[in-house]
């Protein structure tokens, strides 16, 4: 090729490559504008608002200021008196959502693991069941194990139709459950407890369990498990020296991933939970539309959950980054 | 006293019948090679003998013992299987260590016998690594190293070469078989390459359909295949139907003598087979046995020389070994072409090859 052809070619090889760039370069920017619109967008106004301040007999108004914050920690009336009522608030959030997303899972992931051993149609008729249960809302949920756990007609009734009730204040077990707060001096009582408010929680994101641990418990080579067995495991030993160790990572992930969910529960936990026992997305929604109407600090509040939320993530991923092979 | 016997083994997958009524004694320190095309039951009868899978009738025994309701974790044969099965989350020594550590040995001892194992082997300096820093090759070390760390009586492997390349295959039959005759352990390997079980095995069972088609030693099995699916799936054979007439074959106008003489009544159609390197063009040529044929192609793969010729009743291979013969042969050209009787083998037709 002559050298006036080669600049012919490197010109019409230019062209199609910047058209090509700029396109691609305005599809990212589109890309960016509508991941700014939806995540950093709002994140950032409810930061804006979290730095505003309450005007009492109205509403708020921006500013800059950490009031907060430092309310969140340490209470409104400090450095007077101290208060860590939110923190306790907190603290109840992370406590119902690490038992709860440990609970799915674990009840997950031997369902999820059945489930797997079954025939093929069988597993899609499971797991178009379980898709189809996430369509009913958090409310409808509740009002379910509402009716279910409620003292009148409910678990307690049921007890004590079958003379369970009475048969356990015969050997301890209901003097147990009172000292737990399961039972008043009568009846076996769930709501409010936390034992209602975890198991309710751990219903609701039981599919996602089953749904996270699903692929990796199917893409589980079997004759891993056989391998074992030959070499003289007994099947609690395989489950132990093989299975767990070998999905240990996505057990951890969705475990993750369900706590993360279950930090915003709110209508399970308002139903269920005792009213010194709530929860941080309780006392956001008091703040931001219910009795105490301060969206500063219900946005201060949501900010603090959501860095909580990210922290974790990122202990997580510290640690599956750890055990990685 | 044969170690392992199973007697009238049958596996029913509904109303497929996987394995039918295979009865084979497995002697103590042979090689013995499963045999067999893809879905022949080869892999289920390993499989029932391992106690992965229960037969639906049929009995195993182990020196005397009935083992077959026996579950695999107390049979302990060592396995190694298709894909490895190694435990990624695990180091090369815990792989190796992990029947110890079930079995309840303490931490020093089973690292000292890991070792060994791994020394073995050949990958004394690899208990360290990860299983997926290994190659194909290594990882097969691994499991078999894994699979005779409990001193297993009977060591089973399931197409063990399938994840290797060819160069590597060829290499590793021959030192698994090195390996197995050092520890003169009672071995069944799956295969479906009739070459690894012809490299490998004393003893080699052709199965097709769930059934031992025959059992023997790999040459007899070559040399003197019982029936026309044996003789099709060990190396390559020409077939060709015929009547039978006093003995002989009969096709068309043409006849071909048969020794020993070919025991079906006269009339009877069969199937007749030849080896490629049996038939020659080989001068002087007897008149007995020649076959007039026409070259249609010519195969020169270095080692081998393939003719094809088309004769009066059907298309034949003849193969030269390098050197044999330094004859020129053209497409198109007349030749006869010589059967000797003692290499004709004669199958009913009933019993063609599946």
């Amino acid at each position: 090729m002559s050298a006036p052809d080669a600049d012919l070619a490197r010109t019409f090889e230019g062209r199609p490559g910047r058209v090509g760039l700029s396109l691609q370069g305005v599809l990212r920017g589109l890309m960016m504008a509508l991941v700014c619109l939806i995540c950093v967008v709002p994140f950032g106004l409810i930061l804006a608002v979290s730095l505003g301040h309450k005007v009492e007999g109205a509403a708020w108004v921006w500013g800059f200021e950490f009031s907060n914050y430092t309310r969140f920690f340490v209470g409104a009336l400090w450095p007077e008196q101290w208060s860590d009522l939110y923190l306790q608030k907190l603290e109840y959030s992370l406590y119902y959502a690490v038992i709860a997303a440990v609970l799915a899972v674990l009840t997950a992931f031997p369902f999820t693991w059945f489930l797997t051993r079954l025939p093929r149609a069988a597993q899609a008729r499971w797991l178009i069941f379980l898709l189809s249960t996430l369509s009913l809302s958090e409310v409808f949920v509740v009002m379910g194990w509402d009716i279910l756990l409620s003292n009148k007609s409910g678990l307690p009734m049921v007890l004590r139709e079958l003379g369970i009730t009475d048969w356990a204040k015969g050997n301890g077990i209901f003097d147990w459950a009172r000292a737990n707060g399961l039972a008043n001096p009568r009846d076996f009582k769930f709501k409010t407890s936390v034992f209602a408010t975890v198991l309710t929680m751990a219903y609701l994101v039981w599919p996602y369990a089953v749904i996270l641990l699903y692929p990796p418990l199917s893409r589980l080579d079997h004759s891993m498990v056989e391998a074992a067995r030959t070499m003289g495991a007994r099947p609690m030993q395989v489950m132990r020296t093989v299975i767990l160790p070998t999905v240990r990572l996505p057990l951890i992930g969705a475990t993750l991933l369900l706590f993360v969910l279950l930090l915003g529960v709110y209508v399970a936990v308002s139903v269920f939970a005792d009213p010194a026992q709530q929860t941080i997305a309780i006392s956001i929604y008091d703040e931001v539309r219910g009795a105490t109407l301060n969206a500063p600090f219900g946005a201060a509040q949501s900010v603090i959950l959501l860095l909580t939320a990210g922290a974790f993530l990122l202990l997580g991923q510290l640690i599956l980054n750890r055990r990685a092979p | 006293m044969p170690d392992l016997r199973i007697q009238g083994v049958t596996m029913d997958y509904g109303p497929v019948r996987a394995v039918d009524s295979v009865s084979l004694d497995f002697r103590d320190g042979e090689l013995t090679a499963l045999l067999g095309p893809s879905g022949c039951g080869k892999t289920t009868l390993l499989r029932m003998i391992a106690g992965l899978e229960a037969p639906s009738r049929g009995k195993i025994t182990l020196d005397g013992a009935d083992i077959t309701a026996l579950p695999a974790h107390k049979r302990k044969f060592g396995m190694v299987f298709q894909n490895f099965a190694l435990f990624p989350h695990l180091s090369v020594a815990e792989n190796v260590a992990y029947a110890l550590a079930i079995g309840g040995m303490g931490k020093p001892e089973r690292a000292k016998r890991a070792a060994e194992l791994l020394d073995m082997v050949q990958l004394a300096d690899f208990g360290d690594r990860r299983i997926g820093a290994l190659s194909g090759g290594q990882k097969q070390r691994v499991a078999i190293a894994r699979a005779l760390a409990q001193n297993p009586s009977v060591f089973l492997l399931d197409e063990p070469m399938s994840a290797l390349d060819a160069k590597l295959r060829e290499e590793m039959q021959v030192e698994l078989r090195l390996l197995q005759q050092r520890l003169g352990i009672t071995t069944i390997v799956v295969t479906h390459d009739q070459r690894e079980a012809m490299t490998m095995a004393d003893r080699v069972v052709v199965m097709s359909k769930g059934r031992a088609e025959q059992v023997g030693p790999p040459q007899d099995i070559y040399h003197r295949p019982a029936n026309a699916f044996v003789a099709d799936f060990i190396g390559r054979t020409n077939f060709w139907d015929a009547r039978v007439e006093g003995g002989t074959l009969r096709m068309g106008d043409l006849r071909l003598t048969v020794s020993p003489a070919a025991e079906f009544m006269d009339g009877s159609a069969v199937r007749a087979a030849i080896r490629p390197e049996m038939t020659s063009f080989d001068q002087p040529m007897p008149e007995e046995n020649r076959v007039p044929a026409r070259v249609t192609f010519v195969r020169d793969i270095g080692s081998t020389r393939d003719i094809h010729i088309d004769t009066p009743f059907g298309p034949m291979v003849v193969e030269y070994a390098l050197g044999e013969s330094n004859a020129l042969f053209k497409v198109g050209q007349e030749i006869d072409v010589h059967l000797p009787a003692t290499a004709i083998k004669v199958f009913p037709a009933a019993a063609e090859a599946a």
